[in-house]
Order: structure tokens, then C-alpha cells, then sequence
């Protein structure tokens, strides 16, 4: 038996330094990290990583940052588990592996100059958090955009501090629910798929973006479908087990396609016909 | 066939050849394991191995894609430092049946789309393949008719069939013209030598029956209609989700990846395991949710990822015929039987679409 | 880094885990550069200090006396690893809940059986919280291997929730119902590498039963090998009968 080091493996991992980090909730945490040489990660928002802590093993996590914020990226990490306990146990000056971008993002040339109607819930706005500031960042090559967010509980926001920045643009629509208010909360409450109907908007050049937990999705679809928006412009982003990220483990597979290479980016065009999609 | 690259073998040179093949490097063959069962496992001399065998427990899938591979080694005395590694050695498959090849040819397929996997490449540029054709049908749990893998088609180095007193080889690649050069045992073929081989193959056009009632070009056919059939729901019922079906079978590759420190906690190694679609946690992501919860569904995603899902990709059918899934099965799910369920259950929706 | 403080304790059972350990060899000296042994074997004696890092357990509660001190380990110790069928699941002890509890008295105390008292067989972590679980009658020592350097690196460990055929597939091991003997290898979980099939022996379902099994189809399996029922009961019994207590218990939930 011979052994060979590998030099073009696609398990090669990248050293990632954390430069920051911030316990968003109590089972959140924020990471920024750098890589070696402070290259750029160059991906699109909507992709992701496969995380590693050697030992421990490696996770996939969306990308919270937009790519316009080029010298260094961010993680949200919620703790469910072997891989995401260790990783909140880091803090800033610790490493991290690397491995991707991952997936099929949000086809950001497709969305410039048409109206933008985001959906997220819970964890949901992390992958879409880097899509938002990537359109506000580029805010003229858009149309109008809306951005509606549920969550549990008022503290189980994400975000607070940006979305109140965001609140405050005149370019930007904010909308925000939760299921259980507590006394300071002056918001919405109830679900997320109620806040749809009272949005108005141009159905031909709405693209809808719905990001959130699986059962979310058949229901704001639902509501979505109500406001005439073409199958092909609503856009989901859907979580499965995944191991390599590279269409080989199996674990993503959805019928016939590889979640990991096709996704996690998918219109509601191409999902419909495919049944264990939602 | 070009004359040139057909050769013979008498039978009682066969154990020589075997030996002399072994001096030079690892040879691995079906050898018996009681009970009816066979595997492939290291050999030295043509005694040691079972021509006649039915397809051994695992396929020859183990050495392309060992049962636990390690990836990369790792050392985070200094931070996240790793390095990716591959194990490989340089082998003989000798004895593999056609339905075998077809596996290993699908799994070529899938490996080496992109992203590549370099591991199963280099592994795979290590071993050379020596067919072995069947003159008799395995058992009744064999589909390879249905599927036409009961003769040849490509992905060996050399292919032999037994012709009685001699074998008769076709030498497919530079690899095996060497192996046949180098042994000096075989002897040029004789118009009479391609006769038999020509009379053996039609023979088995009548020995081997399709015993399902559809001809392989219609099968995606039957499949594109029946992903919300009863068919399912039955099997779930049966099915004890143990995974034998897919461990055994040559076109399933789905893997683990796992984390393996050493008692120091900053050594280790990362390495892949077959992992089954069958086991409950296989697709369940954090928060419980699993997105094949039920037993049927995932018992039909493994005969969608033989018959479907691959015609649309590579318009190749995965299911090789080995027959190794049913017989395994301890529940007695049966390929064949379920296809033919299938195929039953749509010729009557159709009746009754008819009738309307 | 001082080496962690690890402590081995014993409630009902045959200490056949413990022998495991004792016979672990090589991996041993391996095991005990890692550690500092401070208790081994004796219960609750004023010996060790109060605080463990990592207290083993193993055997089953089956006395009121029994479940005063395993609550008094659980304090003491920063990692509880409950080790061994007896601690696990219950194990063979909880064949005991097979009777009515008097009954067994009467049985194994004839007329002093009103002077000793006696409770369901219950495993530990249906007495007290357990971090860390080492399934098997015996342990599988690479396994327990394996969940001593998840406690001290501070991950946790999952026992595996696929059957013990995954492991004996991959160890291509002739299949027993190929030899037309039963196995309850396909509803339990795995973990141990097989290592009674990869012995010649058939599984006893030492581990307990993955989470969620095909009791129904096991049973059609069985009646189709022309398998007698009571003998697989009897066999599943033999290890799993606590698992009543914690189906009882999510009913009432
Ligand atoms: C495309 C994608 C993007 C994601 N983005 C984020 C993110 O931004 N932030 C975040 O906190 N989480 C994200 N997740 C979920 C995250 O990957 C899982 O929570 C994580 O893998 C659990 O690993 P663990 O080792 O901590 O848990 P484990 O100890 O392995 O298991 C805990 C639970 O998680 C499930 N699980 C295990 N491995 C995976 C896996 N590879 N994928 C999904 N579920 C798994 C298990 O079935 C189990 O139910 C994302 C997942 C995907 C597929
Ligand atoms: S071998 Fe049979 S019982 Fe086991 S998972 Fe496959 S179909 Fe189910
Ligand atoms: S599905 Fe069954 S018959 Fe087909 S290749 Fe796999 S093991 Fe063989
Ligand atoms: S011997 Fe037992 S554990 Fe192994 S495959 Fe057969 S049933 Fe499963
Ligand atoms: S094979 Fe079965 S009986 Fe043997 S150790 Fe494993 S689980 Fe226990
Ligand atoms: S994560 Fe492995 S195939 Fe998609």
C-alpha cells in the first residue's frame, strides 16, 4: 500500500482566521474571518462553506456577508451540535478550515432591474443577509426592494443594529413579525405568510426571495403564488444534509439533483416538478 | 474482433499464469466462503480461486472505494493544518463478471465528473481489470438480461471465457497486452477457438431470460409514472431499513465523511465511510427534520437512483443485474419482483385510462 | 494541562465491561497516558476527591440505595459516561421487569423478601442526566475508545442510529440469514464493528434497538425463516426490556 499527499484534493482546506465575533442570541454566534493572504473568497451571495474543526468534522454554513465586503467574510452559527458546539467554543486569533464556496447562489445578474420582495425566517436570513447588502450596496442597479422577516421571539432577531439601518433608508422597505411579542415590541405578530398580503407590488417585475425552515416554504409560496408572481421568479434556498459539497456523498440529494452543486439556490420553476423538494 | 487481440489459455496453464501474475504484484479473486457465498479477496494461485461463483457479497467496488478511506491526516498543534492524502496499490482484479464491469464503469462515471474525485482516480490507475464472462445464469435473483450486462461491454483490460479445455481472451488494452506478453503461457487463437466463443454467446441469447415484463428501453418509462405508486408503501412495510441492499451494490458510492482524533486531541485523520440512503438519519438535518422519513420513500430513492436519475444524467441505467440487493435481503425485497410489481401496476392504470 | 481525573464506578451487573477494560492491552497504556485514574471500582467510598472530571458507570439501578448514589456521582462529576447494556439500557437486569417485583423478591429472597426492597430495573439515564452513552454487553473497547476522547475533547458522541448490518456488510461478513439462522443485527444499532458476526456468533441485539425499528416487518422476517416468536422475544427481552419504561413514559407525555 502506497501513500501519496495530495496536492489537487478537493478536501483541501483553507486556514481561516477569525477576526471577530459576536453571540448574536443565545444560541447564535457571528464569525468574521480571513483567509491566509487575505485572499478573497469570491463567492456569490446565497453560496456556502464547508467549515471544518479538525477533530471535530466539518460543517456546511451559509455565507452572511455580502462579496462586496471583499477582505474578509462572515458566519452565523447556530450551536446544534458536535461540529457548530466546537465552533462556538473559537473566538477571535483561533483558526477555522475552509473549504468552497459551495452551491449555485442567487443569480444576482438576473434580479438587476427588477423589483426585489425578500422573505426570510429564522435562520433563513443569514444566507439572504448577503444578498441584501449586495443590492444595497449596488442599490441603483435594482428596483424596488421589500424585505419581510419573521422570527420566535423579539430577542431572536438577528441583525438588530442592521436592520434598523436598514429601516431608516428611503430605498428600503422593512417589515418585521414574530410569533410571541414581549412588552417593547411595537412590530407585527403572527406568521410570516401574514405579512405578505398587504405588500403591494408589480408581479411581472417581482422577483420573490424566500429564505427560512423547511415548513415555511409550501405556505409562503402559497401567498406568493395569490400576488400572480411567475413560478420562475420566486427563489428559494433549501437546506439539506450535506457532507462533501460536491455531488458525491449523496446526503443533499433531492430526487435526482445534487442539492450541494445545483443548489441550494433554486427557482420555484424548477423545484415543482420535483416532489421531495418542499 | 480483430484477430490480433484474441488470445487462448489452456486450462492447465491457468494456475501458472495465476502464480506468475501474483509474484509480480497483488492478484485478487472470487475464492469461496461457505454457505453459497463468495468474495474477492488477495489470491496466489489459480486454485485458491472459484471460477464459478455468483457475485460475491461485496463487489469489487471495495478497491476503488474502500468500505473507510482516509482523506487527510491532521495535526492542530499549530492550528487548522491538514494534509490530504490517498492510499492505493497496484492490483489485478482477476474474475470480474460483466455485471461487475458495468458497476465499475458507473462509477468511473460519477467520479470522474467534476469536481473531480482525485482519491478514486489515482486508486483506479492502480488497478487493472481481468473480466470473466458468465456461461450460465447466476440465480434467479440475476437481472442482468434485463439490463444487458450478461455479455461484454468494455471496461476490462482483458475479458476471459471459459471454453472447456481453454480460455479464450480479449486483450482490450496496452495493460493487458503486457500482462499476456509477460506470462508467455498464451498462445495465439484459431479460427475454431472464435467459433466456440461465437456459438457460446448465442447460446446464452436462449439460456439468459428476461424474466421482467418490460424490455430496458421502456424502463425510465415505468419509472417516470410511478414515483407516488402503492409499490412503495408495500416495500416500506417490509423493509428494515438495515442497508444491506445498498452496501452491497456496485453503483451505490454515498458516503460519510467523520473526524477520528487520536488520545492526543490534536492528531487524527478525516475519512469517508459507505454511508446507506436506507438508515434513518441519512438525510436529517438539525431541527429533526428528514426529508425521507418514511421507509418506502427511501427504498424508492434507491431504485430511482438505479433506473432514474441516472438515465437523465448519464443515460445509463445503474442497475448492473448482479441480483445482489435481493438476495441479501433478509425482508426478501426483490428487484425483480418489484419492477415486475411496477410494471403490472401501470398496465392496468393504463387499462383503466382506456376504458374511460 | 493536568491529565483529567476519571473514575470507574459499579452498580448491578456482571463487571464483565470493567474486564474489558482490564483486558484492553496495548490501547490501555495508550488510554492511561491520557488519564488519572483516581477511583476504580469501589462505590461512594470517601477515597476520591469530590470533584471528577469523568465518573464511568456501569450496571443498572435496582435498589433505592442504588439510585441515592448515583445521584451523588452525578454531583460529583463534571462528565457522567454511563458504559455497558446494564447502565445503558437496562440490559440483561431488566428482565427483572418481566415479573411483578414481589414475585422476584420471593424468588431470590424466599420468605425474607419483605426485609429487602427492590425496584424496576431502570437504566442509568433514566435515573440521572448522562453525557456520554458506551452501549454493548460487553463494550466494544474501540468504541469506548472513541467516546472517552469525545468526553475529553469535549464533543459529544452519537451512537450510531443505523443497524448493526452496515458494520457487518462492510466487513463482508456472510450473512447469518444466509445460513438460515436469525440475527438481530438489522434492528440494532451499531457501533460494535459487528464483532460477534465477524466471530461466528449471531447478534443478541446487545446494544439496543436503533430509534426507530420495523418491529412489525422484523417479526414478518422472523415468521418467514420459520423462527419461533417467543425465542426472538425472548432474545429482544433480553436487552431491551427497559426500553418499556421510556415508552411508558413518552405515552404519558
Ligand atoms: C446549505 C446549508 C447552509 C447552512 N447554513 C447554516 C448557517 O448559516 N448557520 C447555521 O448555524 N447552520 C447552517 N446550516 C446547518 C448546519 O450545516 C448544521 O446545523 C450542521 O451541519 C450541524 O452539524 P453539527 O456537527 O453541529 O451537528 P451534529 O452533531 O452532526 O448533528 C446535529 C443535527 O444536525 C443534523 N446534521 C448533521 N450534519 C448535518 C449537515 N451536514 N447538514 C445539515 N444537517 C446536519 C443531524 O442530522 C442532527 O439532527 C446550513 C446547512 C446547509 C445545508
Ligand atoms: S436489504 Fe432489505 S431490509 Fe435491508 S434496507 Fe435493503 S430492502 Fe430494506
Ligand atoms: S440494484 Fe441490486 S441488482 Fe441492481 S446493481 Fe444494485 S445490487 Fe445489483
Ligand atoms: S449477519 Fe446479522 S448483522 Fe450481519 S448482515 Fe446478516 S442480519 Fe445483519
Ligand atoms: S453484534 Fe450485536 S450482540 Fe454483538 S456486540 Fe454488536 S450489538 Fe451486541
Ligand atoms: S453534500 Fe455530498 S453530494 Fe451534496
Amino acid at each position: 500500500m502506497k501513500e501519496l499527499i495530495l496536492k489537487d484534493s478537493e478536501y483541501e482546506i483553507k486556514r481561516g482566521k477569525i477576526v471577530r465575533t459576536k453571540m448574536m442570541t443565545e444560541q447564535e454566534k457571528l464569525f468574521e474571518i480571513v483567509l491566509p493572504g487575505g485572499d478573497n473568497l469570491d463567492h456569490d451571495p446565497g453560496q456556502f462553506v464547508e467549515v471544518s474543526i479538525l477533530g471535530a468534522g466539518e460543517a456546511p454554513i451559509s455565507i452572511a456577508s455580502s462579496p462586496t465586503k471583499r477582505d474578509s467574510f462572515e458566519l452565523v452559527v447556530r450551536n446544534v451540535g458536535r461540529v457548530t458546539g466546537a465552533l462556538h467554543k473559537l473566538e477571535t486569533g483561533d483558526e477555522v478550515g475552509i473549504r468552497g464556496p459551495f452551491g449555485k447562489g442567487f443569480p444576482v445578474r438576473i434580479l438587476e432591474g427588477n423589483d426585489l420582495l425578500f422573505v426570510a425566517a429564522g435562520l433563513g436570513l443569514v444566507p439572504l443577509r448577503s444578498l441584501i447588502n449586495f443590492v444595497i450596496d449596488n442599490r441603483r442597479d435594482f428596483g424596488k426592494v421589500t424585505v419581510l422577516l419573521g422570527c420566535k421571539t423579539p430577542d431572536n432577531m438577528l441583525f438588530g443594529d442592521e436592520l434598523e439601518s436598514w429601516r431608516k433608508r428611503l430605498d428600503v422597505n422593512l417589515n418585521c413579525t414574530v410569533d410571541k411579542a414581549d412588552p417593547e415590541w411595537k412590530g407585527n405578530v403572527g406568521l410570516i405568510t401574514s405579512l405578505i398580503p398587504g405588500v403591494t407590488l408589480k408581479p411581472k417585475r417581482t422577483f420573490a426571495v424566500v429564505v427560512g425552515p423547511p415548513i415555511m416554504y409550501k405556505f409562503v409560496i402559497q401567498e406568493l403564488l395569490k400576488k400572480e408572481i411567475p413560478d420562475r421568479q420566486i427563489l428559494v434556498s433549501l437546506e439539506r444534509h450535506m457532507k462533501c459539497g460536491l455531488g458525491k456523498c449523496g446526503h443533499c440529494q433531492i430526487n435526482g439533483i445534487y442539492c450541494c452543486q445545483e443548489g441550494p439556490v433554486l427557482s420555484y420553476d424548477r423545484i415543482k416538478s420535483i416532489p421531495e423538494a418542499l | 474482433m480483430k484477430k490480433t487481440h484474441i488470445a487462448t489459455l489452456k486450462k492447465e496453464r491457468f494456475d501458472d499464469f495465476i502464480s506468475a501474475l501474483a509474484r509480480l504484484q497483488k492478484v485478487v479473486a472470487p475464492v469461496a466462503r461457505g454457505n453459497g457465498q463468495f468474495a474477492f479477496e488477495p489470491v496466489v494461485s489459480g486454485n485458491e480461486i472459484a471460477l464459478d461463483y455468483i457475485p460475491t457479497i461485496l463487489p469489487p467496488k471495495k478497491y476503488f472505494l474502500p468500505q473507510h478511506e482516509t482523506l487527510a491526516t491532521f495535526d492542530t498543534t499549530k492550528g487548522q493544518q491538514m494534509e490530504p492524502v490517498v492510499a492505493y496499490e497496484k492490483m489485478v482484479i482477476f474474475g470480474v463478471h460483466t455485471c461487475d464491469l458495468a458497476g465499475i464503469q458507473s462509477l468511473n462515471m460519477i467520479f470522474s465528473e467534476r469536481p473531480k474525485d482525485v482519491n478514486y482516480l489515482i486508486r483506479k490507475s492502480a488497478i487493472t481489470i481481468i473480466g470473466y464472462e458468465c456461461n450460465d445464469y447466476c440465480d434467479e435473483y440475476a437481472s442482468c438480461r434485463l439490463v444487458h450486462n450478461h455479455t461484454p461491454n468494455g471496461g476490462y483490460d482483458l475479458f476471459f471465457t471459459n471454453l472447456g479445455d481453454k480460455f479464450i481472451i480479449h486483450i482490450n488494452t496496452q495493460a493487458g497486452d503486457d500482462i499476456i506478453e509477460s506470462a508467455g503461457l498464451f498462445e495465439p487463437a484459431q479460427a475454431a477457438d472464435l467459433k466456440a466463443l461465437e456459438q457460446l454467446r448465442s447460446d446464452k441469447r436462449k439460456l439468459f431470460a428476461n424474466e421482467v415484463p418490460v424490455v430496458h428501453e421502456n424502463i425510465p418509462e415505468v419509472f417516470a409514472k410511478s414515483f407516488n405508486s402503492k409499490v412503495w408503501e408495500d416495500l416500506g412495510k417490509k423493509c428494515l431499513a438495515c442497508g444491506n441492499c445498498t452496501n452491497v451494490c456496485p453503483t451505490c458510492y454515498c458516503f460519510d465523511v467523520i473526524d477520528e482524533p487520536n488520545l492526543d486531541l490534536k492528531t487524527g485523520k478525516r475519512y469517508r465511510r459507505w454511508d446507506s440512503c436506507q438508515s434513518e438519519t441519512f438525510a436529517q438535518v438539525a431541527g429533526g427534520e428528514s426529508f425521507r422519513e418514511e421507509r418506502g420513500a427511501r427504498q424508492r430513492h434507491r431504485f430511482y437512483r438505479k433506473f432514474k436519475y441516472p438515465m437523465n444524467k448519464f443515460s445509463r441505467l445503474f442497475c448492473t443485474g448482479c441480483g445482489r440487493c435481493s438476495r441479501t435481503c433478509m425482508a426478501k425485497i426483490n428487484l425483480k419482483e418489484t419492477l415486475t410489481q411496477l410494471v403490472k401496476e401501470q398496465a392496468m392504470t393504463d387499462l383503466k385510462a382506456g376504458n374511460q | 494541562m493536568a491529565k483529567p481525573k476519571v473514575a470507574f464506578f459499579d452498580f448491578a451487573c456482571c463487571e464483565g465491561c470493567q474486564l474489558q477494560v482490564a483486558n484492553m492491552g496495548e490501547l490501555l497504556f495508550d488510554v492511561l497516558g491520557a488519564i488519572d485514574v483516581v477511583e476504580f471500582r469501589e462505590v461512594m467510598s470517601e477515597k476520591g476527591p469530590d470533584k471528577i472530571d469523568v465518573a464511568i458507570v456501569e450496571g443498572s439501578i435496582t435498589t433505592p440505595h442504588a439510585v441515592e448514589k448515583i445521584k451523588k456521582i452525578r454531583e460529583r462529576a463534571s462528565v457522567l459516561i454511563a458504559y455497558g447494556s446494564c447502565a445503558t439500557i437496562g440490559g440483561v437486569n431488566g428482565m427483572k421487569n418481566n415479573f411483578k417485583l414481589d414475585d422476584i423478591r420471593k424468588e431470590v429472597y424466599g420468605k425474607d423478601a419483605k426485609y429487602f426492597e427492590t425496584i424496576e430495573t431502570m437504566s442509568v439515564p433514566q435515573v440521572v442526566k448522562v453525557d456520554y452513552l458506551v452501549n454493548g454487553c460487553p463494550v466494544y473497547l474501540p468504541e469506548f475508545v472513541k467516546v472517552l476522547k469525545a468526553a475529553l475533547a469535549g464533543l459529544p458522541y452519537q451512537v450510531p442510529d443505523y443497524s448493526v448490518c452496515v458494520e457487518c456488510k462492510l466487513n463482508e461478513n456472510v450473512c447469518m440469514y444466509q445460513k438460515g439462522v436469525t440475527c438481530l443485527g438489522p434492528v440494532t444499532k451499531a457501533g460494535c464493528n459487528s464483532w460477534c458476526i465477524n466471530n461466528g456468533n449471531i447478534c443478541y441485539g446487545c446494544r439496543g434497538m436503533v430509534s426507530n425499528p420495523n418491529e412489525k416487518g422484523a417479526k414478518d422476517v422472523l415468521e418467514k425463516y420459520n423462527i419461533p416468536m417467543d425465542l426472538i422475544v425472548n432474545k429482544m427481552n433480553m436487552y431491551n426490556k427497559c426500553r418499556e419504561i421510556d415508552q411508558r413514559e413518552q405515552k404519558k407525555r
